[in-house]
């Protein structure tokens, strides 16, 4: 039943080029899941997440600045200059971090379209005046696209859209809160196949599948063992073979907290009046980014509310190399689990993962979670 | 053909005094490591007879000869041993052990053995990796911090440099300490760096000795780092092929200043004797459930 799901995962660019010869609209690569999507949706355009391919690089070097540069945003401007996503209208970023926006900017200069957009997403979302600002930069971006597409996003279409993406994230909870049960009818590998094909397929064709699954679910028994239930925290992340890989050691992920996972979808648009105003709240008020959640870092009660929600006892902390955001806020999160009573290991992720030194590391750290008195 | 000064002594030993027939358990335990193999057999937890060679190609045939030679001029076959666990780079590749166990577990359960209940922080400085450990009073890992991005600070680093200055492994610790003066440390990021570094000071006229304290000092710098981002309780201690330097392992009692316990067995046998330990743990355990 996650059949589907991997399909997408694996052939996105044959289902993108599919969908744009089938509907004849237009496909926009985003770089970051701060883009507000709903105004693209409403305009009949398919956004699609740029990611990754976990393959060496060796193209990127004249076209980005610095050696010591994220790898995922290396790894997503090798795609571009690969011209795997040739098939695309147009690129949009929205404020995160620096390293992606670099990628954005190179794509930019180097693979030119038709569109391309800098959303000037505020970083200090915690500020009295961030929800307001950033209406306007919403309301700013409606009108390029509406100029660039030739198509009016009026009230009926904005609200449409808005429905097709709340009921996603509602279905995308659904499926989430099976994973609670002391069995979860899912592997974290299907989870994560699941919520990434979210992100590069048409929503309204997503949750039908969404929802075909939510009701097969119920009753489905995995042949295997749950394990060490583990929580996976951090940047970007949609490597497969490694969720697989710790999976085969008698462990499930059961919970993430990144952005190719729970931070894209958690919270929906609560709609009022002004549609712009409520999609700029939703995109302030969700699980931040950690480019963006200073002052006070609100990450930290939301990771151990849903660490305490889905019982897990250890977490593997995630950070793609020279990622400075992330770097400053793993200490005090492995702090404030540890102390919780949740263990924590700690890793560095490259474009491509040492897939042998991950597994001694990780299953050393499920070791300690799981060797018993028998051993000793 | 020319003298190989990397080599470090590969041999076995075993307890003439212990009659392993008479012993009411038998279990080994087999390192099957990046660069060196290790395996340990216990007769009724006891160390009975082990083996220290190089690791070849092939970790099966590595796991086997090293299982071969401790059980040597013993008396004793492979089907007498009752239960083995493997551990190391190549444990998921050992046919006839029942059970992979990770090095790090391996390292912390043979050190408790090796230096008693009080150790605390282990370092395992092995030969492609270093490991800080951190472990309770029954050797279970509490926490760990591994380095295993290049071989600067581990036993092939010590193995470049012997070749490259033709001075014999185990006698580079004592030659460092030669030296009037502690030369500064050599760059320690790179193996390959820090040996184009060692070329350029011998151009220099450096004599060896200052060139090997110099790597030594380098060697020592880089683990502390690991072990000060781990936290080092007392009491300390160093398992792995590098705990038989002293060269390094002097500097780096200095740097930390606390001093680390003294072997009364090979280092280099810790992994393979935590494996065996453990290997003695499930077979009560499956005695016990029969």
């Amino acid at each position: 039943m996650f059949e589907v799901f991997k399909n997408w995962e694996k052939q996105r660019h044959t289902y993108a080029k599919e969908w744009k010869k089938t509907t004849g609209g237009k496909v926009l690569g985003y770089f970051c899941t701060y883009v507000p999507e709903e105004i693209l949706y409403a305009a009949g355009v398919l956004p699609v997440r740029i990611l990754g391919s976990h393959e060496p690089t060796d193209l990127t070097e004249p076209h980005i600045f610095g050696g010591m540069f994220c790898p995922f945003s290396r790894d997503c401007l090798a795609q571009g200059l690969k011209g795997r996503y040739d098939y695309l209208d147009g690129i949009m970023i929205a404020q995160s971090c620096l390293h992606i926006r670099q990628a954005f900017t190179s794509w930019q200069k180097h693979i030119p379209l038709e569109f391309s957009y800098y959303l000037c997403m505020p970083n200090n979302v915690q500020s009295s005046r961030a929800e307001d600002y950033l209406a306007g930069e919403i309301l700013e971006f409606k009108k390029a696209v509406e100029e660039w597409t030739g198509k009016e996003i009026n009230e009926e279409s904005l609200s449409q859209s808005i429905e097709t993406y709340n009921h996603s994230r509602r279905l995308l909870h659904q499926v989430y809160s099976t994973r609670k049960q002391e069995n979860p009818p899912l592997t974290g590998e299907e989870a994560m196949e699941m919520v990434i094909s979210n992100q590069m397929t048409d929503k309204s064709e997503h949750n039908q599948a969404l929802g075909d699954l939510v009701k097969n679910l119920e009753g489905r028994k995995l042949d295997r063992q749950t394990g060490t239930r583990l929580m996976l925290i951090g940047s970007e992340n949609d490597d497969i073979p490694f969720i697989h890989m710790l999976e085969s050691l008698n462990a499930t992920v059961v919970i993430d907290e990144h952005c190719t996972g729970t931070r894209y979808f958690w919270n929906e648009v609560v709609t009022q009046n002004d549609l712009i105003k409520a999609i700029s709240k939703r995109y302030i008020d969700r699980p931040p980014c950690p480019s963006k959640d200073w002052e006070v870092r609100r990450r930290i009660p939301h990771i151990l509310s849903l660490a305490k929600e889905y019982q897990v006892s250890g977490a593997i902390l995630i950070q793609q190399k020279f990622c400075d955001p992330h770097e400053l806020d793993i200490p005090a999160i492995a702090k404030a689990l540890e102390t919780n009573g949740i263990r924590t290991l700690f890793l560095e992720f490259d474009v491509t993962v040492p897939i042998g030194q991950f597994k001694t590391r990780c299953e050393a750290f499920l070791e300690i979670l799981q060797q018993e008195e028998e051993l000793f | 053909m020319d003298k190989q000064f990397w080599r470090w002594k590969e041999y076995n030993w075993k307890e003439e005094k212990l009659n392993w027939k008479e012993a009411r358990s038998i279990t080994a335990g087999i390192d099957v490591g990046s660069v060196s193999s290790q395996a340990v057999i216990l007769t009724a937890g006891k160390i009975f007879a082990y083996s220290s060679q190089r690791t070849g190609s092939d970790s099966p045939q590595s796991a086997q000869k090293a299982i071969n030679w401790a059980l040597e001029g013993t008396g004793m076959k492979l089907e007498d041993i009752q239960f083995i666990v493997g551990t190391g780079y190549g444990r998921v590749n050992i046919p006839f052990a029942q059970k992979a166990i990770t090095e790090i577990a391996c390292h912390a359960r043979g050190a408790n053995f090796m230096y008693g209940s009080s150790v605390r922080t282990i370092l395992d400085m092995g030969g492609q990796d270093c490991k800080a450990i951190r472990c309770d009073e029954r050797g279970k890992v509490v926490s760990f911090l591994m380095n295993d991005k290049c071989a600067a600070g581990t036993g092939r680093g010590m193995e470049v440099f012997a070749d490259l200055l033709t001075i014999p492994i185990e006698e580079i610790g004592d030659l460092s300490f030669t030296v009037e003066q502690e030369p500064p440390p050599v760059s320690c990021t790179c193996v390959v760096f820090a040996k184009s570094e060692a070329l350029r000071l011998l151009r220099q006229g450096w004599p060896k000795n200052k060139v090997v304290a110099s790597y030594c000092s380098a060697m020592a710098h880089r683990v502390v780092t690991l072990l000060e981002r781990v936290g080092v309780e007392k009491e300390f201690a160093i398992t792995g092929g590098i705990g038989k330097n002293r060269g390094v392992v002097g500097r780096i009692e200095k740097e930390l200043n606390v001093k680390a316990l003294t072997p009364t067995w090979d280092t280099q046998i810790a992994g393979a004797l935590g494996a065996a330990l453990f290997a003695q743990a499930l077979l009560e355990k499956t005695k016990s459930l029969n």
